[in-house]
């Protein structure tokens, strides 16, 4: 199988042909949405989700550490962006930045405890943070409103100085969350191509020559987890603005498990745009599939286990394998474990 | 939001001639007219939990509301329209619930949506309902919040709440076992209103409150709980446990012997979450709001309904779930009837403290669609488990029924703030 | 006004129901160290089992079916505690061979795979037996509650507790006394020496993880008694048995019975002073010691940790 740093042409381009595909995609998709049976909201919740699964892809893909509380944090950035409009004031870059910094500070708390943990203890003391948080969530209703939710989220307008744009239709919310999913890209793609994103990198193949060679890898590791549950934190701050809510739900153990799952099924492990595919499917298979029949669960998982039995590198890693088909021998090494 | 009309209309405009975009903008504050022509049908949206902790509610909630779309389509439809419906699964979360909303909404082109049983996800929908001025109708949440300081102009809610159930239990309880009360509450936002309303009637009625113990949501094991009642020794027991929680404190105490002494106030207790389990874990005094033993005119063919139309389902006679997706579908059919027109805002209008005669309900009092909080108000039972019945079916005996003024939750009264008219979308499917 | 030593013999019953939850668990990821998701669902696909097999309710208008509803309860529900979990080792041999792709891969397929199987499975219950709650029937011996120091106890509990003990007993006698044992655990560190010794690493395997689900499934008859049974019981299991491992530590299966205890211990007192806070203390008690003892508390290295 191949790795992430097999696939992933270390490009120092800061635009590349798949950002321009998807950019066209996302930009059109309200001209087409409708026509095949989708509906702008979904549009929104893709394309926050696109968010949250490349933010999380840094953590899980490039520094191979497998977070599986990370719902915590698009949860903990809903709940700032939320008691941001409440009680400081309306306004969405304050709303955004609150969300980002809330999520980064339980991410730097959280981190701090795990990043010198590896492999199985590092998974499950993500858990067991994950369950504390969505407890808490719950617990401080005074503050979160419980399980009833955090209602009445506002949707500030955009402010740009010599332009306001309000945001309250799904239309023009949607235009913003891309563009801003558009900022992550670069943001992200910029990262994971520079020193900081290879010595990640390093430390996924092999943590113990990483720290020979004189890194703190303890260190990069909670700069990769802080930075993730930023991107997690932005995810839920919008997430917030869409359903003008936020809920408990979404810090679940089960939903910190779909990331991964979303994540794995696109391809992450293999791909920077693994997270994006896995998304996409995910969601417009649910649509589909939920409409269809009251089981979908069932048809996706056994999916999702024939996924990791015959194609573990995911729906990047089949759509690179038929690229590269011509060649023989497209993948350079043999199909061992990369640590990955 | 209101005072950004000018520049989003603006916005509107502009997006649309740029981009030529003739796609679907949503009615924000805009008029829409889907109904064309009188033969389209008219659209209803089901969003019940097919799966999650309430799968099996949902799916009684689902039958009702589809038996009273199947009576009226016999009839010819409403106002000469065919009615169609459209379900999708809200999977018990509330993330969920907001998609689904949207989809029904936008997509589906549903003008009503009905169905709740998990509050978070009735605010979920109703959030977005709200957003688009569509007619949503919570069946099943019990959460005092949903029509308290959760309410909304589209919303309307049709089961009784912890408050309501409290209010028929208390006063009858002090008078049978005693004032040294305890409470075991859940701890999240549904058990503490509900114990909140409890212990203003303990107090009220000059009963005491010894402790509360709070246990969190999730608990499966009430073992600690259950001896910390037995170390205190209370008369009475007054329980706000829901979900699967509930379910294996049933279990539990029901094992333990500890259903009758002390004395245990349960909140309602759904048909879908009892049927078929043994009576011991039908402890102490429970609320519902309807059974289907009720001595009452059409109660009998209204079961017999049931069964020729779900003859397969493992649950031979309907409950209070389904009773009150039901009722909630036939009073909206009926008030687009009323209102001669699916405009929301006159349906809205004809629900609101419409009167609903004891007979049509089947209920021992007149019901009325509140038209401060939303919510119906209705008559309230108290049931206990029917021991030494021959009838397996026939788990509850009813105790009690108490008129919707007795149980009245004037909580919700004052925390209430419905929108204005003004303030919520027209439209007409 | 709070007598401790009840809740102490509360959380010491509770913490042997916990090691009864996470012995099945435990034993796949010590042997084969493969995180077995799907643990909670066949968790409660031996509970549905064994409801069917004491309560066939559609076969009582045949002959054998009258015959088999007309014995005692004890028998049908002795019969059921033997046999359903084998069924379940049958589904849990059927998982494993569905693992094998990924043996040679890092930990993370395993676990995404059985993740998946716990989702297909949930499913399969909703279709096969309903998504109502379900009542599970046990002998009258063992039913209802006795007085002692003025407090009513279950007597169910103290059996559940006493069975987990026999259970517990017996998995270390198996792993520790006998020759099978000695090879399972073998085929655990060095799979080349058991294969060079000329036995069949495949045919171990998936009689392990046989093992690991007919445990997971005894578990689940034993439990929903107390704890109900709905198609989603399974996931109030995951959890307590994945803290258990980690704070007792992996592959040591005398950590997972110290840790079991431990939890029911913490859970159990921290019911009679803070019940708000009792399912938290588990959570807050792992940090606490994994913070402290990177390996929990008897944990060797593993290539969990890879």
């Amino acid at each position: 199988m191949p790795t992430l740093s097999d696939i992933s042409p270390r490009s120092a381009a800061w635009v590349t042909p798949p950002m321009l595909v998807l950019g066209f995609v996302m930009l059109s998709a309200p001209l087409w949405l409708g026509a095949v049976g989708l509906y702008q909201y979904l549009g929104i919740e893709i394309a926050i989700w696109m968010i949250y699964a490349l933010g999380f892809n840094l953590l899980f893909g490039y520094t191979g550490l497998h977070s599986f509380g990370h719902g915590a944090y698009l949860g903990v950035g809903g709940y700032a962006f939320g008691l941001f409009q409440h009680h400081v004031g309306s306004s969405l870059w304050g709303g955004l930045a609150a969300a980002i910094l809330a999520a980064g500070l339980a991410g730097v708390l959280v981190g701090a405890a795990v990043s010198h943990r590896r492999g199985i203890y590092f998974a499950l003391l993500t858990i067991a943070f994950g369950q504390v948080f969505w407890f808490s969530s719950i617990k401080l209703h005074w503050l979160t409103g419980g399980e009833d939710g955090l209602l009445n989220i506002p949707r500030p307008p955009l402010d740009l100085v010599f332009l306001e744009v309000p945001l309250g239709d799904n239309l023009s919310l949607y235009y913003f969350v891309v563009a801003v999913l558009a900022l992550a890209i670069l943001a992200l793609w910029r990262m994971v191509n520079s020193p900081f994103g290879r010595i990640l990198q390093a430390i996924r193949q092999n943590e113990m020559r990483a720290a020979f060679v004189g890194y703190e890898v303890w260190r990069f590791k909670l700069m990769a987890f802080v930075l993730s549950a930023m991107f997690a934190g932005l995810a839920g701050g919008l997430f917030a603005m869409a359903q003008e809510s936020a809920y408990p739900d979404v810090m679940s153990l089960h939903q910190s498990g779909l990331i991964v799952m979303m994540v794995l099924v696109g391809g992450g492990l293999v791909s920077f745009w693994g997270p994006v595919l896995g998304v996409v499917l995910y969601f417009v298979a649910r649509d589909v599939l939920g409409a269809l029949t009251e089981t979908w669960l069932l048809w996706y998982g056994l999916m999702f286990m024939a996924m990791v039995m015959f194609r573990p590198e995911g729906l990047a890693g089949v759509l690179h394998r038929l690229r590269r088909r011509p060649e023989p021998g497209a993948t350079p090494r043999p199909a061992a474990s990369e640590g990955a | 939001m209101k005072n950004l009309r000018v520049t989003r209309r603006g916005l509107l405009g502009a997006t649309a001639a740029a981009t030529g975009i003739a796609a679907f903008n949503g009615p924000w504050r805009f008029n829409r007219v889907y109904a064309a022509s009188t033969d389209k049908p008219v659209k209803i949206g089901i969003t019940s939990d097919a799966s999650g902790q309430y799968a099996n509610s949902g799916a009684s909630d689902r039958r009702g509301m589809l038996m009273a779309i199947d009576e009226f389509n016999a009839k010819g439809g409403v106002l000469g329209r065919k009615i169609e419906s459209v379900h999708i699964d809200t999977e018990t979360t509330p993330a969920t619930g907001s998609r689904v909303a949207e989809r029904l909404i936008s997509r589906e082109e549903c003008g009503f949506l009905i169905g709740a049983v998990s509050s978070g996800v009735a605010n979920a929908i109703s959030q977005v309902a709200q957003k688009y001025g569509t007619i949503y109708l919570n069946t099943n949440s019990s959460s005092p919040s949903e029509s308290g300081e959760n309410c909304h102009r589209v919303k309307f809610v049709w089961d009784g709440n912890g408050t309501n159930f409290a209010k028929a239990a208390v006063k009858n309880s002090i008078d049978n076992f005693g004032g040294k009360w305890m409470l075991l509450t859940n701890d999240y936002v549904w058990g503490h209103t509900t114990a909140a309303a409890t212990r203003k009637l303990v107090d009220e009625y000059g009963a005491e409150i010894v402790d509360e113990i709070l246990v969190p949501q999730g608990t499966r094991d009430f073992s600690s709980a259950l001896l910390k009642i037995q170390q205190a020794g209370p008369g009475v027991v007054s329980a706000a446990v829901g979900g699967d929680d509930q379910k294996a404190l049933r279990q539990q105490v029901a094992d333990l012997g500890m259903g009758d002494k002390p004395a245990w106030i349960n909140n309602q207790q759904d048909w879908p979450d009892v049927y078929g389990l043994p009576l011991d874990n039908l402890f102490g005094v429970f609320g519902t709001t309807w059974y289907y033993k009720l001595d009452l005119p059409g109660v009998a063919d209204f079961v017999k309904r049931y069964q020729a139309a779900y003859p397969d389902t493992s649950m031979r006679v309907p409950g209070n779930v389904f009773y009150n997706g039901y009722m909630a579908t036939r009073e909206l059919l009926r008030a687009i009837e009323r209102a001669g027109t699916t405009n929301n805002i006159a349906v809205i209008k004809a629900l609101e403290g419409h009167v609903m005669p004891a007979v049509e309900r089947m209920q021992h009092h007149d019901a009325v669609v509140d038209p401060v909080t939303h919510q119906v108000q209705q008559t309230v039972y108290l049931a206990t488990a029917n021991r030494g019945s021959e009838d397996p079916d026939d788990m509850f005996k009813i105790l009690t029924n108490s008129s919707p003024e007795v149980v009245q939750d004037m909580g919700a009264q004052s925390a209430c703030k419905l929108e204005s008219y003004a303030d919520t979308p027209t439209l007409d499917v | 006004m709070v007598q401790l030593a009840p809740h102490l013999f509360n959380g010491l019953t509770l913490g042997l129901l916990f090691a009864l939850i996470a012995l099945g668990f435990t034993l796949i990821v010590g042997v084969m160290e493969v995180l077995n998701l799907a643990h909670g669902s066949l968790f409660a696909l031996g509970a549905y089992i064994a409801l069917t097999m004491i309560d066939p309710g559609w076969a009582q208008n045949t002959a054998l079916g009258s015959f088999w509803l007309g014995l005692p309860i004890a028998a049908r529900y002795a019969v059921a505690l033997a046999f359903a979990p084998l069924l379940v080792a049958l589904a849990g041999m059927l998982l494993e061979r569905c693992l094998r792709p990924t043996y040679d891969k890092a930990p993370l397929y395993g676990l995404l795979l059985t993740f998946g199987a716990a989702l297909v499975i949930e499913e399969l219950i909703r279709l096969g037996w309903g998504t109502g709650e379900r009542h599970l029937p046990v002998p009258g011996a063992i039913n209802g509650a006795f007085f002692f120091g003025g407090l009513i106890f279950s007597k169910y509990k103290i059996f559940a507790a006493l069975f987990s003990l026999a259970a517990i007993g017996a998995v270390w006698f198996f792993l520790e006394r006998t020759p099978y044992g000695a090879i399972i655990k073998a085929g655990a560190h060095d799979s080349e020496m058991v294969r060079a010794l000329g036995y069949d690493l495949a045919r171990l395997r998936m009689f392990v993880f046989g093992f690991g689900a007919a445990l997971a499934g005894l578990a689940g008859i034993v439990m929903v008694p107390i704890w109900g049974l709905r198609p989603h019981v399974g996931i109030d299991v995951v959890i307590p048995a994945f803290l258990i491992i980690v704070l007792g530590g992996v592959g040591s299966f005398w950590g997972a019975v110290v840790a079991s205890i431990l939890v029911g211990l913490a859970v159990g007192v921290t019911g009679a002073y803070a019940p708000a806070w009792s399912l938290m203390s588990m959570y807050l008690l792992l940090i606490a010691v994994v913070c402290y003892r990177s390996r929990g508390l008897f944990g060797r290295k593993s290539a969990l940790e890879r």
